[in-house]
């Protein structure tokens, strides 16, 4: 019993890894090399969130700060400071657990939105500090916009096709 | 069982924390380091991309190519009306390639004529497209060559027919160009038919704005663009694109390169970027035509 546990933990660690890589990959293909209006939502940071929000053993720390820093490298962002900030909320999200009291998924949405919108203000601000270019702000507000509104989506899927769920009372007995 | 559990939880709690301040640490450290000393952490960067992204590679090309088949589907659904504006274009290229043939025979007799030598350090390595930069805050794209096939920081980027950009950080085995779309991009240049100097700023919309103009009243629109050579930004007579307007008024560039396809890019060598060392230097020949030795072949033409 412990052991399918303890082969499952690893395959879902492992399936973490391999969604993260593949979302930098459908980034990097060279399919649009003319600007945009608009930017696509950040996968990276909501798939985290949900899966460690839901399971946090699924989303070791380093494994997420590796992702976040190679996506950093990648996607030619100045190198860690996205990376922090999203692990600063993943590591909040993965908090979140500890009580096992029931949230409504509103709250948990509100909270995404809410985290997001600081990550940018952060970005932004600690940007200006270090006198660096922070880029387009109507690309950060939409890239915001829209990973706040993709949240439930990545949601579903998680749960329905991942079968990344939150523990049962029930659950963690039979764990060990 | 349960108790037992909290109690490695109460233990590892506190190490785990110290793990995350270090790894946060770590991260915060990472960015100011590469605030201060830029170039070296974007080596460093160039260095991951080039060991990271080859290993994507296998799988990059048939999902792009994918991708574009799905596309050019949905662009079936127009054919006909397409095939009728192909013709209609086809019969006026027609007339102009006559016009064009003339013109290549009278500019070869004037060549002639005039015993004119074009420029043969103007040589080019093709490169294919690797990848895009993956974010929307920077336009650039990284090409298949590199330091190993004597890819040198700064050199021009064309497509077939304008500048797409310069490089801008070379691995071992690939290199990243960056756009003129660019928000990093300024590339000194000539409207021809006026003469006059100006900068393209790239400022991320497809087509960038044409600042420092002396006289915008001496441009119109469609006018042509080429680099000046300026600074030793690029060679110069490299065609850009055309001038057009804005609805706000604004003089743009229309880009003579297809941005919408880059696919294969001719990197320029250009081994004969003059340095200006002092301030106040003249930039001259470096050796006056008299006494100059016979030209020497450079090393690496691959």
């Amino acid at each position: 019993m412990a052991d399918a546990h303890q082969s499952r933990l690893w395959a879902m660690r492992g399936m973490y890894l391999l969604l993260c890589l593949l979302i930098v990959f459908f980034d990097l293909l060279p399919l649009r090399t003319t600007p945009m209006a608009w930017a696509p939502p950040d996968l990276l940071l909501a798939l985290s969130f949900v899966w460690s929000e839901r399971r946090p053993d699924y989303v070791p720390t380093f494994a997420a700060a590796t992702v976040f820093l190679l996506a950093d490298f990648l996607l030619q962002r100045p190198p860690g400071l996205w990376a922090a900030l999203s692990l600063i909320v993943v590591e909040w999200a993965r908090s979140h657990d500890r009580g096992h009291h029931e949230r409504g998924f509103a709250v948990e949405w509100l909270g995404f939105a809410g985290a997001m919108i600081a990550m940018v203000v952060a970005y932004r601000l600690i940007m200006a500090i270090t006198v660096a270019d922070p880029g387009p702000l109507h690309l950060a507000a939409t890239q915001a916009g829209f990973t706040i509104l993709i949240y439930p989506l990545v949601v579903l899927v998680s749960h329905f096709i991942f079968r990344v769920r939150r523990l049962a009372p029930g659950d963690l007995e039979a764990l060990g | 069982m349960a108790r037992e559990r909290n109690r490695t939880e109460d233990y590892t709690g506190p190490l785990k924390r110290l793990f995350l301040g270090v790894l946060l640490l770590c991260l915060f450290g990472l960015f100011l380091v590469w605030r201060i000393d830029s170039p070296r952490v974007e080596r460093f960067r160039a260095q991951v991309i080039d060991s990271v992204l080859p290993s994507f590679d296998w799988a990059m090309a048939p999902v792009t190519a994918t991708v574009k088949l799905l596309r050019d589907f949905q662009s079936y659904q127009s054919i006909y009306e397409q095939n009728q504006e192909l013709r209609r274009e086809l019969r006026t290229m027609t007339s102009w390639k006559e016009a064009a043939q003339q013109l290549e025979q009278e500019n070869a007799r004037l060549r002639d004529l005039n015993n004119v030598q074009l420029d043969p350090r103007l040589t080019y390595i093709t490169g294919v497209v690797l990848a895009d930069s993956g974010s929307l805050f920077r336009q650039t794209v990284l090409i298949n060559v590199g330091s190993r096939d004597g890819i040198v920081d700064g050199w021009a980027t064309m497509d077939g027919i304008g500048v797409v950009g310069r490089i801008s950080g070379v691995g071992a085995n690939t290199s990243r160009v960056i756009l003129l779309t660019d928000t990093a991009s300024r590339v000194p240049v000539i409207i021809q038919s006026s003469g006059q100097r100006a900068l393209i700023v790239g400022d991320n919309s497809s087509a960038p704005p044409i600042d420092f103009l002396e006289n915008p009243d001496l441009v119109l629109p469609g006018d042509r663009i080429v680099t000046s050579g300026d600074g030793d930004v690029f060679p110069p007579g490299l065609l850009i694109g055309q001038v057009a307007k804005d609805p706000g008024g604004r003089l743009r560039v229309r880009l003579a390169a297809d941005y919408e396809r880059l696919e294969f890019l001719r990197v320029l060598r250009d081994h004969g970027a003059r340095q200006v060392d002092q301030p106040s230097a003249l930039i001259l020949p470096e050796d006056l035509p008299d006494n100059a030795p016979p030209p020497k072949k450079d090393g690496n033409d691959g």
